[in-house]
């Protein structure tokens, strides 16, 4: 028999703002435990929650970059349950009027692009962290997390398979990160996603019963758990039973998802409108401000680059799909390098040492200052290319300014045609047969020649000099 | 209101409720609804949803960083914490 997948993403993206959404307390990762806590956060009784501009800022920025419908006015509800990680016995979210909705998303099909329409997308708070191996018999909390903005973004399920999943969170990374609305840093959880995965008889029109898998966070893992499921759920339905509706957690250890222990009761959040918080009206001026300081997105940064610089298209490419490669180049051209030679060391060089240790330029040793002193001193003729490359690894081990590894190991280009030349006369006297041979029409032995001259200057010697004193010499 | 009803509500409250109380609070609860219920009756038709009473509309706040740590106050407070952490009994999902 055959099955189709249908699967619709919900994806909570942490806003990269320097509050929480209803709290003045610090969002930042990673700092001692229950340190950002508001008075906000902890749900004491009378205090209020204040709305954060920037929360609101970022979802705009996002919903005009999807093209959807921005509700200017937007309201606040309270979803209820109870976990310890969640001081208040509720959660803030916007049920009834959310801030965005509708847009749409272009994703990479292999060779062809596919549109996912996005139903909404939500403000709302996160919660805090709850630690259950430190104590045998207690479980401890840490509410730094709790408060933080997140925009829920709520796809349609119109997502066919793990494969289409995957390249729908790339996109959405993608853009997120480009908008400065989530540093989309997974691994710190910035950016995590909850499946909702059923299967049905090709042909059906109705849906099939759903499960929904819980905090994906990798892309990796999106696949993988994707692809379990989907296995499962043809397993159950080919065996005559019937799929539960259920939450599911992926354990990426066993490559399984399993249902998380049922609850007594079916989950009811009882939402209602939270009497705390009036409703927040974006009014046209800071929206015209919203709009007016858009960021340039990847698409056109890329068509610019092509233009303006006169960069391969490919090149230009690779590096405008990425926010920190396309800061980097830019600050290289802002001052006034080779666009061309800066792009293809970025590409090159630059692309395969961040590939091998699997960084990102800014967490690099190479900093912007150092790549401009290389590049300039490819411009000015101090040295080859080809030195610059092992300058970069020298760099990329050390972080050491690249004018001093010039000077400490002698790398300076050599010009001078005099050294050339004499250089090119002992590569000739030792290798006769091959001259006699490139005399007899044997062209291709040219480059033989230069890797010899190349390898007794140890790389240093210009390749356009010696390529002129060679033919000279040659054909003389 | 029937008895499960009563059960569902108090259970996602998490209140325990004595047997005689049940009672009481049952009458009560469907007073209540009773009550509110007239407005069930009325045609709001073309009447947009009312977020607040209060026709005001919420203030922003810049996003600043003004709050500091209590961590120790905050800890000291509550029911059970080790130096670092309020500490609740196990909970595993």
């Amino acid at each position: 028999m055959s099955w189709e997948t249908v699967i619709g993403l919900e994806v909570h993206a942490q806003l990269s703002t320097n509050t929480k959404l209803f709290s003045s307390a610090s969002t930042k990762f990673g700092s001692e435990p229950n340190t950002q806590v508001d008075l906000v956060d902890l749900g004491l009784p009378g205090v209020l929650p204040v709305v954060n501009k920037d929360a609101f800022k970022k979802a705009i920025r996002f919903g005009l970059a999807i093209d959807a419908e921005i509700n200017q006015e937007s309201t606040f509800d309270r979803k209820n349950y109870f976990y310890p990680d969640l001081p208040k016995g509720y959660q803030i979210t916007q049920m009834s009027k959310p801030i965005v909705e509708g847009g749409s998303i272009d994703i990479d099909v292999g060779e062809d692009k596919k549109t996912i329409n996005i139903t909404r997308a939500h403000l709302e708070e996160d919660a805090g962290k709850s630690i259950h191996d430190a104590y045998p018999d207690k479980s401890v909390i840490d509410l730094n997390r709790a408060g933080t903005p997140l925009l829920e973004i709520v796809s349609e399920p119109e997502i066919s398979n793990a494969k289409e999943a995957v390249s729908y969170m790339k996109a959405l990374h993608q853009l997120v990160t480009f908008l400065d609305v989530c540093d989309g840093d997974m691994s710190q959880g910035s950016l995590r996603c909850d499946a909702n995965v059923s299967i049905r008889k090709i042909g059906d029109l109705e849906l099939g019963t759903r499960t929904e898998i819980k905090n994906i966070n990798s892309f990796k893992f999106i696949e993988k758990a994707i692809n379990f499921e989907i296995k499962r759920q043809i397993k159950v339905l080919e065996s005559g039973g019937k799929v539960t509706q259920e939450t599911r957690l992926y354990d990426s250890g066993k490559d399984e998802t399993r249902p998380m222990r049922s609850k007594e009761f079916a989950n009811d959040y009882r939402y209602f409108p939270d009497p705390d918080l009036l409703p927040v009206v974006i009014s046209d001026d800071e929206m015209e401000e919203i709009k007016s300081t858009f960021p340039e997105l990847p698409g056109d940064k890329s068509k610019r680059y092509i233009s303006e610089f006169q960069i391969d298209e490919s090149e230009a490419e690779i590096i405008s799909s990425s926010r920190e490669l396309s800061n980097f180049f830019e600050v290289a051209v802002g001052s006034k390098n080779d666009p061309k030679l800066a792009a293809n060391l970025i590409v090159g060089e630059i692309g395969s040492l961040l590939n091998k240790d699997s960084i990102k330029i800014d967490e690099s040793q190479l900093t912007s200052d150092n790549f401009n002193v290389l590049l300039q001193r490819i411009s000015d003729g101090t040295i080859s290319k080809k030195i610059a490359k092992t300058i970069l690894a020298e760099i990329w081990e050390t972080g050491r300014n690249a004018d001093e590894i010039i000077d400490d190991q002698g790398l300076v280009q050599i010009q001078d045609e005099n050294l050339l030349e004499e250089v090119i006369t002992k590569v000739i006297e030792s290798n006769t047969k091959q001259v006699e041979d490139y005399k007899n029409g044997k062209d291709k032995l040219f480059g033989f020649f230069v890797g010899q001259v190349m390898k007794e200057t140890q790389g240093k010697a210009n390749p356009q000099a010696v390529n002129d004193l060679l033919k000279k010499a040659l054909n003389s | 209101m029937d008895n499960k009803t009563i059960e569902t509500i108090s259970y996602l409250a998490r209140l325990k409720l004595d047997k005689d109380k049940k009672e009481k609070i049952t009458k009560d609860l469907e007073n209540i609804i009773n009550f509110v219920a007239e407005l069930q009756d009325l045609d709001t038709k073309d009447i947009a949803p009312l977020a607040n009473p209060l026709e005001k509309v919420a203030p922003k706040r810049e996003d600043s960083v003004t709050s500091k740590s209590r961590k120790e106050a905050f800890l000291s407070n509550s029911p059970e914490s080790d130096q670092d952490y309020f500490m609740v009994p196990k909970v595993v999902e």
